[in-house]
């Protein structure tokens, strides 16, 4: 078992990518760390997987990382692409998705809905940086309600996705995710047993995990780019599920797990050209 | 070879299947749907695999997913749904993922007329997305049975171009029942002159050289050569960086690989009367070129020196085909005037050019006829009721 980052690195990334240009005390590096370990811990090899990204920071960032074979899809889309993707690769190559909340919840949502819903065999790893730190910190879909950011200064007023028992896990749950967990980026070893289940799911898997964003997001909300701050900020804000407090924005843990109780979407798919194709009919 | 009384839609599906497409992905449309359906039917049979997509944007992203693992793939809609590829067609572009898109072109803007032909999307497949940067790829067939043997061609061009490539055709097309040939064997394949050009593998990591050369193996996932993709610019491994330089680079293979390779589409023409110096020559493509043909045969026999020249490659634009200096006329299905355009800007300067559109309906041979004769007598062109567009 790796757990020192020179080892990990060394088996799994390119050192071109790493460190990356993230600015300097961003949180995304800790969620790529716990996804590697997972990967780790799992004993898969580079060659296992298939390493697919999107645009803003958490798609940037993580682009190319990965030692094997890595695409960076277009805004939204890298769900969509996975997809077709998935019916040409091999069913024992996994595909991982480093995605941002902008990606996943506001301009891919509908992607990754059909993707939840037809069970496709990905995991997706929302790195959620509370909102659109690329593009110089505006509001997203999961920015806490009442947060200062450059396009709500007067606090974000608009319902989020996990405000009021609209949690997008529930639109996902009614999707047809197999696999859902949530964790912030400070939980560690707790976060990477969620991957490792996320990653063993031959289905639709997401883990959500927002991290800390000091530059834009900290900058704004709370005035200060110091990222002790903004650590302690997100971690006194999450609880594991079933232990929430009243001030708990992110309760985390395994949401759902559903894992291998529907058919996956390519098997299924290639089940049934094959049985049209022997026998004429379904 | 087995003939069939059959749609173009069904036409293109077995042209597909003879090219070795294994993925379709689509999105009900008039009056691509039939389409979708045929391959629905067929691509089980032929061991491949038919999916219906949430939208049109993710159609073409399947498509290339599953192109950049190896199969080949296609896509098919109408106008308002190739606007939805702008976005997975600038990435294909990028990714240089090779893939089919088939446009059946109706009445427009917007949804507009859905069961009638029209050509809009001229300058669209040229552009078919953001940012500029490249060339397009567009075949336009006029008939069933070419629209099979485009299909063929754009696959095989997508492969050695390495980028995705649009077949432009028009409600008349795809929806029409016309007499289709379909290939039985592989004599008759080569008979028919069907190029089928396998899939390369890529070797990698490499992502390509920066040279215009045909024939890289697109980047392969899955296949465990380290290959890199994305939407930025990228390296020659396919890292992506954020210069000039190497944006150029980048631009200039998405540029002159098609550019430097004006051999691969030369033969993509048709022409008639074309040999003697024809006073007014007659340009268009799909289905009015074949009104247009008609009409050019009756000039013809009423001692009028009347040539047709209809363009199969729209882009690149054959800008060779239009060296002589005398008269033209663009006939289109469309009131603004789209192709008009480029022959203005493809013809000698003292040539004249005029425009003569109809657009969901086709031009009648009457119209086309008292047009020639206009334009040869230097009269001036003007619209004719609500119906006809003419200058």
């Amino acid at each position: 078992m790796q757990y020192s980052s020179s080892a990990l690195v060394d088996k799994y990334l390119r050192t071109r990518k790493i460190p990356s240009t993230a600015c300097s005390g961003c949180g995304l590096g800790i969620n790529h760390k716990i996804v590697i370990q997972a990967i780790s811990e799992l004993g898969l090899e580079v060659a296992d997987i298939v390493w697919g990204t999107s645009i803003g920071c958490a798609g940037r960032q993580t682009f190319a990382t990965w030692k094997g074979d890595g695409f960076a899809g277009t805004h939204g889309r890298a769900y969509a692409i996975a997809r077709g993707l998935r019916i040409a690769l091999p069913r024992e190559k996994k595909i991982i998705l480093t995605v941002g909340d902008g990606d996943a919840f506001g301009i891919g949502l509908m992607h990754l809905i059909h993707a939840a819903r037809s069970n496709a065999d990905m995991t997706v790893i929302v790195n959620d940086n509370l909102g659109y730190q690329s593009t110089g910190g505006q509001f997203g879909f999961t920015t806490p309600q009442g947060a200062k950011t450059d396009s709500s200064p007067y606090g974000m007023f608009e319902h989020n996705l996990m405000s009021e028992g609209m949690d997008v896990m529930h639109i996902l749950v009614g999707a047809g995710a197999t696999f859902l967990a949530r964790h912030v980026a400070m939980d560690g070893p707790r976060a990477v047993e969620s991957v490792k289940k996320a990653i063993l799911n031959t289905g639709f898997s997401l883990v959500h995990m927002p991290f800390p964003c000091p530059t834009n997001f900290a900058s704004r909300e709370l005035g200060s780019r110091n990222q002790v701050n903004i650590y302690r900020w997100i971690r006194d804000q999450a609880a594991p599920l079933g232990e929430e407090k009243e001030n708990t924005v992110w309760a985390t843990g395994v949401w759902h797990d559903k894992s291998n109780s529907r058919p996956e979407f390519s098997e299924h798919v290639w089940n049934s050209v094959d049985k049209i194709r022997r026998t004429g009919s379904l | 070879m087995k003939r069939f009384l059959e749609t173009g839609n069904f036409a293109i599906t077995e042209g597909a299947i003879l090219a070795g497409c294994r993925f379709f992905c689509g999105y009900p449309i008039t009056p691509a749907t039939e389409l979708a359906e045929a391959m629905s039917f067929r691509l089980p049979q032929e061991g491949g695999v038919y999916l219906q997509a949430e939208d049109e944007c993710a159609a073409m992203h399947m498509c290339i997913g599953a192109s950049m693992g190896g199969m080949k793939a296609m896509t098919a809609t109408s106008g308002p749904g190739f606007i939805l590829y702008a976005d997975p067609y600038g990435w294909a572009l990028g990714c240089e993922m090779p893939m089919v898109v088939l446009n059946s072109g109706r009445v427009g803007p917007v949804s507009g007329i859905t069961g009638a032909p029209g050509q809009g999307e001229f300058y669209l497949t040229r552009y078919p997305t953001q940012g500029g940067n490249y060339e397009a790829v567009t075949l336009a067939p006029n008939s069933a049975q070419e629209a099979m043997s485009m299909v063929v061609e754009a696959f095989y061009l997508s492969e050695r171009l390495r980028m995705p490539v649009t077949v432009l055709a028009d409600q008349l097309i795809t929806d029409g029942f016309e007499d289709i040939s379909v290939p039985e064997n592989e004599d008759e394949i080569k008979e028919m002159g069907f190029k089928v050009w396998p899939r390369k593998s890529h070797t990698g990591p490499d992502f390509y050289p920066f040279t215009d050369e045909l024939d890289v193996p697109p980047v392969q996932m899955g296949n465990n050569a380290g290959g890199l993709c994305s939407d930025w610019t990228p390296t020659v491994e396919g890292f992506d960086v954020e210069e000039v330089e190497a944006h150029h680079q980048h631009a200039y293979r998405l540029i002159y690989k098609v550019r430097n390779h004006r051999d691969l589409f030369n033969h993509l023409y048709d022409e008639k009367f074309m040999d003697d110096d024809p006073d007014l020559v007659v340009v268009s493509y799909g289905t009015p070129s074949r009104v247009v043909n008609t009409a050019v045969d009756r000039a013809r026999a009423q001692g009028l020196k009347v040539g047709a020249l209809r363009l199969i490659n729209l882009w690149p634009f054959p800008d060779e085909h239009f060296s002589r200096s005398t008269k033209y006329l663009a006939v289109e299905l469309n009131w603004d005037g789209e192709l008009v355009r480029e022959v203005q800007r493809a013809v000698p300067k003292d040539s004249t050019v005029n425009f003569l559109g109809t657009c969901g309906d086709l031009p009648t041979i009457p119209d086309l006829l008292e047009t020639f004769e206009k334009i040869l007598k230097n009269q001036p062109l003007e619209r004719k009721g609500w119906i006809l567009e003419a200058w």
